[in-house]
């Protein structure tokens, strides 16, 4: 299954959630798309528009590929199930978000080159881009977050040290 | 024995409501209660209270603040840890003014070189505010620390 997701954002993004439509349509791709608050009503794909965050996590674990806007949620969950990730980021040009910082997101991990996100910047090569990643089959390993350990170290240390600082 | 010190988690729906569960980790044992929005995703989580989104409107901001403080009240938290966003603000300065609660602000992952709204609002008064981009330092101050970040 292909998970398309955009996320809790209260504007649309009805550009991802077209092409993925016109793909599912010549296609036998299993496609399922969250389309949150996207006014376009698909024809040929399965969607929804919200569900419970412990759903949408079955969702991202039964995917052999997930592609998003450059939202946080979905990056974190697809990094810790170890799922292949396509992010296309909303832009503030097309009333898709308030600001462009989903590009920067982008092109920050762009540069870290990340083996299981590929990133696509204009819609027409989404479709290249899907039989690419899914002919490849590469399946990173659900790796140890350094990063989320670092953070519960800090916090945890700083929570003992107001325990023990106060009566 | 000393009693463990109480808290409060704050959040948002969507990326801020992950980044708290995948932090959930680093308050198990203390008792604590959850405050975010209501929404489908947030559905159903022990221990939550539920405010509408205070951006929807004045109605719903005056309605959120309120019901914000009254938590506080009857919760009393020793410290507030917030992912974002806005709905934390209210919290956080009801905290520290009234109860002089501790706090600890973790920026969004999505604020890689420009600071958020909130962020800017709750630098002054958090006692431990963690970025999760490098770039963010020097755009915060002495005060913002990196450790690594969830994405």
């Amino acid at each position: 299954m292909i998970f398309i997701t955009v996320g809790n954002h209260y504007q649309g993004f009805d550009r991802l959630i077209k092409k993925a439509d016109e793909i599912a349509s010549h296609t036998s791709y299993d496609i399922l798309i969250q389309k949150g608050y996207s006014s376009y009503q698909p024809q040929s794909a399965r969607y929804f528009d919200f569900v419970p965050i412990q759903e949408a996590m079955q969702y991202i674990q039964a995917s052999e590929l997930v592609i998003s806007h450059a939202g946080i949620g979905t990056i974190i969950l697809c990094k810790e199930y170890g799922i292949p990730l396509l992010i296309f980021p909303r832009r503030k040009k097309y009333g898709e978000h308030g600001t462009d910082h989903q590009m920067e997101i982008a092109k920050a991990i762009e540069e870290r080159k990340d083996d299981h996100i590929y990133i696509v910047y204009e819609e027409d090569q989404l479709g290249n881009k899907i039989a690419e990643v899914l002919t490849r089959r590469q399946r990173p390993a659900p790796g140890a977050n350094v990063g989320r350990a670092n953070l519960i170290r800090t916090i945890q240390g700083f929570i003992e040290w107001v325990n023990n600082k106060r009566p | 024995m000393k009693k463990s010190k109480k808290i409060g988690l704050i959040c948002s729906a969507g990326g801020h409501y992950t980044e708290m569960l995948q932090l959930w980790e680093a308050f198990e044992g203390y008792p604590k209660f959850l405050l975010t929005y209501r929404e489908v995703t947030t559905k159903d989580q022990k221990g939550a209270y539920y405010v509408e989104n205070i951006f929807r409107g004045p109605l719903a901001f005056i309605k959120g603040v309120v019901k914000t403080f009254m938590i506080l009240l009857r919760e009393r938290p020793d410290i507030l840890f917030s992912t974002g966003s806005e709905i934390a603000a209210p919290a956080f300065y009801f905290g520290k003014l009234l109860f002089g609660t501790k706090l600890i602000y973790l920026e969004c992952s999505a604020q890689v070189y420009r600071p958020s709204l909130t962020g800017r609002c709750v630098y002054p008064i958090t006692d431990l505010f963690l970025v999760q981009w490098e770039p963010l330092l020097k755009k915060y101050g002495p005060k913002a620390k990196y450790v690594g970040g969830l994405i």
